[in-house]
């Protein structure tokens, strides 16, 4: 279990860290989520000793972290770089070496990370010489290569295209699966919902929310409502209804979990032809918003 | 996981990844391709140096040519006599290049365009000692008269000291010595300092730091680096020897002259080497900018610079006031204390001061541009300047 403990830190006038903590447990996929500036990178570089929080640690499996803990770790950083012109086949068993690997076993992983990626032909390709997607899994596999217990990898989904973001949560959760824990940061709230289990909500540096996804769906004070009235613009009457949206030709409201749902039901037919009235529980955004804007 | 093993996979990749490329290779072989080549033709040019083209034209004196080489012998010089027809003839084959000069009539000389002073006083010689001889047979003088006359007994001569038949290969091999070493530290230097660089632009740098502690990338570049500035000077240092071997000097060993200079040089390369790369390396870690970059890229230079300036002066006068102190002091030091060493017996007690200094100078850079590098390596973007770098590595 990876633990960030009460973690404060300022750079200057700036309050980076304010207190954030939260857990990753072995197996689980931790989405990390906030909007840009909330201290999402500081808090996972604070992981890797890279920043030193002012208060705070960061512990794993109770004890602080230490540099031979962390060298089980993986971190993909979300500046990405690698050796432009070391091949890329070198390149994974260096790093695999730098995190504790024998020669043939680095020598091994990288030959088997470069099969699972596609790239097995490429081994002797420098890097600089790879497409920009497959220069991101190399990237990835860097990070991977030393099959850690504990992946930490800052906005990973990043820039992929929507295939590539399938393909990125498929190896998570296999690796989750598998037993590694991971964390992952990310503001796109839409394409990661369905890869979290868990969530972590950051902002100003202090975490607003945490816990398994789903929980947090079903304690929600809000209910996510998308009706279409055919003819006109259709808002419910009830007073805690919030705007939040168009979606193809209906409106997307927060409703009250309280609200009477056949009164709303008949109250929209009232209006008109209802072509569209679906309630279901909060999305992922729906609680980000919820968060932040408290 | 321990910090010798991080290390030294360190500098293994980066001593493998620069030795490998083609930009190093390249240098490597034209170095030392330069230095075999430069030898064997040095050395023909010493040993036959081509003798003297002479036409002669007209009337010729007796026993011209032996007089000829005779006087020409005193210089080490050899002569070769042609004759042509008429003036006209000889005179094309000065303007030509085919003969040095034109012997008219064993009294005129053509030249075509500076006179040689040295052939002009051989040919005089041997045509003044033609002229005496027939004086001397016109007097009617005995031959034991004649052999005084001509063969006057020699001035009496003594030196003050005894002249060091060394000196001159001896400061020949220490301005090899100091260009080599200055070359070479820079180089090495800037390797170092564009290492860092690259790693920083490319954002790699976080990547290893997530598994490696800065303190051990920073001294695994700087020995990786090192080690390969070490091969090459010994593969360059052994290119020389072999080099120097093809001369024969009398009274000189050259080979044993060479080799001591050659293991100051190294020995203050390693010394000088450590002291600048650690300058380097934090200089390169406040830029990520190919922009940025360039307002550093003096920067080194400009360090060594002043050393070898002095160094040079040390070639001149090793005993004076500026190289004594000047191959004592840090950062002078690693570039003149070699070239002082290699000239003149330098006291035991400056060669220990001189490498006290250095090693103390280097210790304190490593804590200092350790500092610097730790506190600006992961700041990308802008240049950072060296004050913040201190403080916020500063805990």
């Amino acid at each position: 279990m990876l633990s960030l403990v009460g973690l404060h830190k300022r750079f200057g006038d700036v309050v980076a860290l304010d207190g954030a903590g939260f857990d990753v447990a072995p197996g689980r996929i931790v989405g990390f989520l906030g909007p840009n500036g909330a201290g999402k990178t500081t808090a996972m570089r604070c992981v890797f000793g890279l920043v030193d929080p002012d208060t705070g640690s960061v512990t794993w499996n109770g004890r602080p972290v230490d540099h031979a803990d962390r060298l089980t770790f993986g971190y993909m950083p979300e500046e990405r770089g690698l050796y432009p012109k070391m091949k890329i086949g070198e390149q994974l068993a260096y790093f695999g070496r730098l995190s504790g690997l024998s020669r043939s076993d680095a020598a091994a992983e990288s030959a088997a990370w470069l099969h699972q990626l596609g790239l097995a032909d490429r081994s002797l390709s420098k890097l600089e010489e790879l497409s920009h997607g497959n220069q991101q899994r190399v990237q990835l596999a860097a990070s991977l290569v030393h099959r850690p217990k504990m992946a930490v990898l800052d906005e990973p989904f990043a820039g992929l295209d929507p295939l590539g973001v399938e393909a990125m949560a498929d190896i998570l959760r296999r690796l989750a699966d598998s037993g590694m824990g991971v964390v992952f940061s990310s503001h796109q709230l839409d394409l990661v919902e369905d890869v979290c289990e868990d969530v972590v909500i950051i902002d100003h540096g202090r975490v607003m929310v945490s816990g398994v996804l789903e929980t947090l769906k079903s304690r929600s004070e809000y209910l996510h409502l998308e009706v279409t009235v055919n003819g006109h613009e259709w808002k419910p009457q009830s007073a805690g209804a919030q705007f939040i949206g168009n979606a193809r030709g209906g409106n997307r409201y927060l409703i009250d979990r309280q609200t009477d749902l056949a009164q709303l039901l008949e109250q929209a037919q009232a209006d008109g032809t209802v072509t569209k009235f679906s309630v279901e529980p909060p999305r992922l955004s729906d609680i980000f918003r919820e968060t932040v804007r408290r | 996981m321990n910090t010798l093993r991080q290390i030294r996979l360190v500098a293994a990749r980066d001593f493998l990844q620069r030795a490998k490329s083609r930009a190093f290779l390249v240098s490597m072989v034209v170095i030392i391709g330069l230095v075999a080549a430069v030898g064997p033709l040095m050395a023909i040019e010493m040993r036959d140096a081509p003798p003297y083209e002479i036409g002669v034209v007209g009337s010729r004196p007796d026993g011209l040519e032996t007089a000829l080489s005779a006087s020409a012998g005193a210089f080490d010089k050899a002569v070769e006599l042609t004759s042509y027809s008429n003036t006209g003839e000889g005179e094309a084959a000065v303007a030509a290049g085919r003969a040095d000069v034109l012997i008219v009539d064993g009294s005129d000389l053509v030249w075509n365009e500076e006179p040689s002073l040295q052939l002009a006083s051989i040919i005089t010689a041997a045509v003044q000692g033609i002229d005496r001889r027939q004086v001397i047979a016109d007097l009617g003088l005995s031959a034991e008269e004649a052999t005084s006359l001509l063969n006057p007994p020699p001035l009496d001569s003594r030196t003050l000291n005894e002249p060091d038949p060394e000196a001159g290969p001896k400061q020949v091999a220490a301005y090899a010595g100091s260009f080599i070493l200055y070359i070479s530290i820079l180089m090495f230097g800037q390797f170092v300092m564009m290492g860092v660089m690259e790693e920083k632009s490319s954002r790699v740098v976080e990547v290893v730091l997530s598994r490696v502690r800065p303190h051990e990338l920073l001294a695994g570049k700087v020995l990786g680096i090192g080690v390969l500035g070490l091969v090459q000077l010994i593969l360059l240092g052994t290119a020389s020897l072999l080099m120097v071997s093809m001369f024969d000097i009398a009274d000189v060993d050259l080979g044993a002259l060479s080799m001591r200079v050659l293991m100051w040089i190294v020995f203050w390369y390693l010394l000088g080497y450590s002291f600048f790369s650690v300058v380097y390396a934090a200089i390169g870690a406040t830029v990520s900018r190919q922009e940025d970059a360039q307002s550093v890229g003096m920067l080194p230079v400009m360090l060594l610079l002043p050393g070898y300036f002095v160094s040079l002066a040390a070639l001149e006068n090793p005993d004076g006031t500026l190289s004594t102190i000047g191959s004592m002091v840090p950062p002078l030091s690693p570039l003149v204390m070699p070239i002082r060493a290699s000239l003149t017996d330098v006291p035991f007690w400056e060669m220990l001061v001189s490498m006290g200094l250095v090693v103390a100078a280097t210790y304190f850079l490593i804590r200092l541009g350790g500092r610097v590098y730790r506190g600006s390596i992961l700041r990308i973007g802008a240049k950072v300047p060296l004050r913040e770098a201190w403080r916020s590595a500063g805990r």
